[in-house]
């Protein structure tokens, strides 16, 4: 609940973060730099510089690229030993981690509109293979790839550093792989 | 990260990615995604007919003089089943408790992603203002988060059957 309502309050201007992040990136590579983007509340406006002045600009919901912040932190609330110092490590490096997927998310999404929703415009400029790969890309992170990302982040770089410590001879292919070892099994039944 | 982390990772990823694509094409959305959705929808309007709501289904849309769902990807609770079903292949077990644990696994997230169906069409219908929130963050996570409890429970449990496997 704590994940929920940080994630509700902070997205206006996480959004305003990551429509900067993601603007810089696209605009580095694009010629004629024309994407702008900026952030409306919980929406994303895509503003071109050769959009014709009088039409409204398209906008994209960003609460489904950054919601996966409520599960990590989710998980991570769950994790025993989060404070210590390699959990928490762990944690602030995926949240880093969580946020730059989160720009090349919302880069996906507005190359795959650019790609899909402007008609002719997105036939001349995007070829059938780009256009395939930047809607996938964006259905990908939508439909599993954000709640994979948040869960491996977690299982990996918080989970298993904040785990008690196998007693360093166990040859467990499941306690290896982050699940629980015997001796960590054992301990929390005693 | 140790070979057995890296193994799992490696697993993992290829897993979700073959899953997504499978569901992605659009014949193994015609044939067993959408109907199957169909299935989930006819059983919620049962169910809140027995809440005592006036709704009817048509394909994937579940409808009532005052509100009207469509059940879609993401709402169907496959995100949830892809995820879980690619830790447990991707986690160190045997065969049979990967099998145990899929079957249980999908049953319980189907359960629950039944419950969220009925829910959030009578939080549409009676509280608008906090479908959206439910919709889109609170029920989403929930699921996925049940998803991972349920990995976390079994990969407990069949942690010492990946020892046979491993020297198998």
């Amino acid at each position: 609940m704590v994940g929920l309502a940080l994630w509700w309050a902070a997205t206006p201007a996480y959004n305003r973060l990551l429509a900067g992040f993601a603007e810089g990136l696209i605009r580095a590579v694009e010629r004629p730099r024309a994407t702008r983007l900026y952030a409306e509340e919980r929406r994303v406006v895509i503003d071109r510089a050769d959009f014709p002045s009088t039409s409204d600009r398209p906008s994209l919901p960003a609460d489904d690229l950054t919601f996966d912040v409520i599960l990590f932190l989710a998980l991570a609330a769950t994790t025993p030993g989060l404070f210590r110092d390699r959990a928490a490590r762990g944690t602030l490096v995926s949240l880093a981690i969580l946020f730059a997927l989160h720009v090349l998310a919302l880069i996906a999404s507005v190359e795959s509109f650019y790609a899909t929703r402007l008609g002719a415009w997105s036939a001349a400029h995007y070829g059938a293979f780009t256009r395939n790969l930047w809607a996938t890309a964006t259905h990908f992170w939508r439909f599993v790839g954000c709640y994979a990302a948040a869960f491996l982040l977690w299982w990996f770089l918080v989970r298993s550093t904040a785990s008690p410590a196998p007693s360093g001879r166990s040859s467990s292919p499941a306690a290896s792989a982050g699940g629980p070892s015997r001796a960590s099994r054992r301990r929390g039944k005693a | 990260m140790q070979v057995a982390q890296k193994k799992f990772l490696i697993r993992f990823v290829a897993a979700l990615g073959a899953f997504y694509l499978l569901v992605a094409i659009q014949p193994m959305n015609d044939r067993v995604v959408v109907p199957f959705t169909e299935l989930l929808v006819r059983v919620s309007t049962v169910l809140l007919a027995a809440l005592g709501e006036r709704t009817q289904s048509f394909g994937t849309i579940i409808q009532s003089p005052v509100f009207a769902v469509d059940v879609k990807n993401g709402c169907n609770g496959i995100e949830a089943a892809l995820l879980l079903v690619a830790a447990m292949l991707a986690f160190p077990a045997s065969a049979k408790q990967r099998m145990l644990g899929i079957v249980t696994g999908l049953a319980l997230i189907q359960g629950v992603n039944l419950f969220r169906i009925v829910s959030l069409f009578w939080l549409g219908v009676h509280h608008r203002d906090a479908f959206e929130l439910f919709h889109a963050a609170v029920w989403q996570t929930a699921l996925i988060l049940l998803a991972v409890g349920i990995f976390l429970a079994w990969s407990r449990r069949a942690g010492g059957g990946g020892r046979a496997e491993a020297r198998g």
